[in-house]
């Protein structure tokens, strides 16, 4: 369920639009006699593109995330095909839980822009954030996060991450270091930052933690003195910076980077060296991970790409600061020096 | 529950609490009855997707033992069958229970034999070292339980109740088969174990909706204010369930729905929603509460028995267009049982908080639908200044409903009356919905993964203490004891209705009636 084009895309005339949704929502349930839609909403999620799609696929992510992070979604797709400078409609994403009778819906709100005016779009996305609730930004506009992007799309970046608690971006395919670069000016201005190339390390970094949480294990994690990380970019990407930032941090450890073949992209291995064993950790299929001791345990575990939509609801989870994040970040970029 | 996480000894620099599961120390796991139902159906499965979701340690062991002659490898393999069928709302990966099966081990044996004890400390000294265990062993009674005495006082003897780790032992419910036998049980117990090294599992307690009443109660400063006989009428519990006794006839006849459900499960859901608030929360401080309340339950006297508790069985109807058997009539039950699948008891809390505000509990068999929940009824407003659209045209008389929904709709819901759109000032109850399975779209854990979980954990603020089983058999021995001596004319409900009319006349002598889940 959609409304008509709302333009200008003045905050009064969406949330009007909002409340018409809602009441033709509430007809239903006249019909039938008992509730039959649960509004929720917990945050304000709005998200910046520039790709060609016109917002479709964020769209599409927003209606997945839904399910776990009810939200006000705003997605503020910029195009050049845009029929105006600003225009919204509002819609409502709705979902029925498997054997429930009652719907829950959230509100979504997708404004188009044109390239030259969306940095006018934070002062109709300061109307339109839900009261009392965080602003999660989540930039996948890939010109604005260049180094070397238009004036214009910096100072929209800028404007509309004014608005948020916290900012979300993934730095797969940036350089390494204009994605620090940016990351740690964010940081240093106060604001809470996530990495979805960070989130995508869980799933190697939670079996190395679980390791070392036996206090029986004789060679404890301090012994461990080289880390290597075998990517399979030509440089080591911004995974293979955090992963070995994560990992040498604590111990001041030696880190190497290899370039190796393998499956699909990203990390092939990680190794860890004491001076009497070898823990390695790596692809030994396309969806297994195999982690091994040279003291001779050995454990398999499922491997799998995640998501964009699995990575932003793990990231829309952790809600404020993330101290392993930022420590990582910190030994990241010491390492890219 | 992981604020309540035992630290570790050593602080691990690679953990990240923010993102990944709670942590929980390398162990064996034992498990006495591990070729029966309980294993195949849910503790296996349980233990199967901890293992999947990495939520257990690397160095981890399960080691089954039963009368039935197997091989590790059969043992196994019969459990990958279990597994795979059992498991609910999660998949099984070929890869993954490979690795979990080198973790399983089997040692047959017969609890009463000397020499099963001596085979089961040699694998358990072989796994401490294949598996680095750290000496740490969950012991697991799934058995019958007239075995738990006998388990233990041999663990005992064969000094398996001490290690180079921790040693603890889960038991499964029913405590005891009334007050005596439960006390006789406990002190059997504790000539080999200390109390702090007993879990008693009562899986409601596991359930994510029941340990959302703690956070709901003292997470918010809202409600607790009016959480008091000043504000509170009545407060009603309702554990409903639409099948019958499903081929347990014969167990169902000696146990019954008060000994079945309000001994255990609901008098630990009344003492969650009634207890003080814990000065610090953990285990011991939680339980302590709940105890305390559980204590200040008003003992019935034989003679009000009747004024306070009504027994009922259910009789055959046809619901749907489909017969079904009443309670005599199912396979295993005598012609002439006096069980109750019915049970409803108005239990008054002798406290400051509490004195005179009735708690209602009820639970059955074969009622309209299946439904847990909480229902706190607060008092109307002193005066009724506005008419109200009701059904029948009559006034609400407490507009003001909190409900804690357990299942199946997991959830909270506020009633209050809201001015019906138009001139005029009409009002009308609307409802305020909280849904948890929605507003947390994620996996909810099982009651047995989060329990085992704890469990490994020291945790046990789930788990049952001594003096609260205790107090909870104290509360309805009276009841069982007249019950037992009375000849009641049943059956006295039909299947798929809502209990027996004396259900109803035990409110409405209070001024009350049951509300419709």
């Amino acid at each position: 369920m959609s409304s008509a084009i709302i333009f200008p895309a003045q905050p009064e005339q969406i949330l009007k639009g909002l409340g018409k949704l809602w009441t033709s929502l509430g007809e239903e349930e006249k019909h039938q006699g008992r509730p039959t839609v649960l509004r929720a909403c917990a945050m304000t999620l709005i998200v910046a593109t520039d790709e060609p799609d016109a917002g479709f696929a964020a769209s599409q992510t927003i209606s997945e995330l839904m399910h776990e992070h009810p939200a006000r979604g705003i997605v503020l797709a910029v195009s050049k095909d845009a029929e105006n400078d600003l225009q919204a409609r509002v819609l409502a994403q709705c979902w029925k839980p498997f054997g429930k009778a009652q719907q829950i819906c959230c509100e979504q709100i997708e404004i188009t822009a044109r390239p030259g005016s969306w940095q006018n779009a934070a002062p109709t996305l300061a109307g339109l954030t839900a009261a009392d609730l965080p602003v999660i930004f989540w930039c996948r506009h890939k010109g604005a996060l260049q180094k070397d992007g238009s004036p214009g799309d910096k100072a929209a970046l800028e404007a509309i991450s004014k608005l948020a608690t916290k900012l979300v971006i993934d730095t797969n395919g940036m350089v390494a270091s204009d994605a620090i670069e940016l990351l740690t000016k964010w940081q240093g201005e106060g604001k809470l930052v996530a990495d979805l190339e960070w989130t995508r390390l869980t799933p190697w970094r939670e079996p190395l933690a679980h390791l070392f949480d036996n206090p029986a294990r004789e060679n404890k994690f301090a012994n461990f003195n080289y880390v290597e990380v075998e990517h399979r970019e030509e440089k080591p990407p911004m995974q293979a910076l955090y992963l070995a930032g994560w990992l040498s941090a604590p111990n001041k450890a030696k880190v190497a980077f290899k370039r190796a073949s393998g499956y699909g992209s990203g990390i092939q291995r990680v190794s860890l060296r004491s001076d009497i064993e070898a823990i390695e950790f790596e692809r030994t299929s396309p969806d297994c991970v195999t982690l091994w001791s040279s003291s001779g345990r050995e454990r398999k575990y499922t491997f799998s790409q995640p998501s964009i939509t699995a990575l932003m609801t793990e990231e829309l989870s952790v809600a404020g600061f993330d101290p392993a994040f930022t420590a990582a970040l910190a030994q990241a970029r010491e390492l890219s020096a | 529950m992981s604020v309540l996480v035992q630290p570790l000894t050593e602080v691990n620099p690679l953990q990240d609490s923010l993102r990944f599961a709670r942590r929980v120390p390398p162990c064996a796991i034992v498990i006495f009855g591990a070729s029966g139902d309980l294993s195949k159906r849910k503790l296996l499965p349980s233990l199967y997707r901890l293992f999947y979701e990495r939520r257990i340690s690397q160095n981890f062991a399960v080691i089954g033992s039963s009368r039935t002659p197997m091989s590790d490898d059969q043992f196994r393999e019969r459990m990958k069958e279990s597994v795979s069928k059992f498991l609910e709302d999660a998949p099984f990966d070929e890869d993954i229970w490979k690795s979990f099966a080198q973790c399983l081990f089997y040692v047959p044996g017969d609890l009463s034999e000397e020499a099963s004890y001596d085979k089961l400390r040699d694998k358990l000294d072989a796994v401490e070292k294949s598996h680095q265990t750290g000496g740490n062993v969950l012991f697991y009674l799934s058995t019958q339980p007239s075995y738990y005495a006998e388990a233990i006082k041999k663990l005992g003897a064969h000094n398996l109740q001490k290690g180079n780790g921790w040693r603890r032992v889960i038991i499964e419910k029913p405590f005891g088969h009334d007050l005596a036998s439960a006390r006789k049980l406990n002190e059997e117990i504790h000539q080999v174990l200390d109390e702090s090294d007993v879990y008693r599992i009562d899986h409601y307690l596991g359930k994510e909706t029941v340990q959302n009443i703690l956070a709901f109660r003292f997470g918010n400063g809202i409600f607790e204010p009016l959480w008091n006989r000043r504000y509170v009428d009545n407060v009603q519990i309702t554990a409903a369930e639409s099948i019958g006794v499903e081929g347990r006839g014969g167990y169902y006849q000696e146990a019954g729905a008060l000994r079945d459900m309000i001994q255990n499960h609901l008098s630990q859901v009344m003492a969650t929603v009634a207890m003080e608030p814990p000065t610090v929360f953990d285990a011991a401080n939680v339980r302590d509460e709940r105890a305390k309340l559980l204590r200040a339950v008003r003992v019935v006297k034989p003679d009000d028995v009747a004024k306070y508790a009504v027994g009922g069985q259910y009789g055959p109807a046809n619901v749907g267009g489909q017969n079904l058997l009443g309670f005599r009539q199912e396979p295993s039950v005598t012609a002439d049982a006096q069980t109750d699948t019915y049970a409803a008891v108005t239990f008054f809390i002798d406290n400051w908080r509490w004195a005179d505000v009735p708690f209602y509990i009820r639970t059955g068999k074969r009622m309209p639908k299946r439904v847990t929940d909480i229902a706190i009824q607060f008092h109307a407003p002193p005066l009724g200044l506005f008419s109200q659209e009701t059904k029948g045209g009559l006034r609400e008389a407490r507009p003001n409903l909190l409900v804690l929904r357990i299942q199946p709709e997991e959830g909270i819901s506020l009633r209050f009356l809201s001015k019906s759109p138009g001139s005029g000032m009409r009002v009308r109850p609307v409802s305020m919905d909280f849904n948890y399975g929605s507003s947390f779209g994620e996996r909810t854990p099982t009651a047995y993964e989060t329990l085992l979980v704890d469990a490994m954990a020291g945790d046990a603020t789930l788990y049952t203490r001594q003096d609260m089983v205790d107090a909870s058999w104290q509360i309805v021995q009276p009841i069982l004891d007249v019950w037992g001596n009375t000849k009641f004319n049943f059956p006295n409900y039909a299947a798929g209705t809502w209990g027996p009319q004396a259900s109803d006349e035990m409110l409405a002598r209070q001024g009350h009636v049951w509300r419709v889940p």
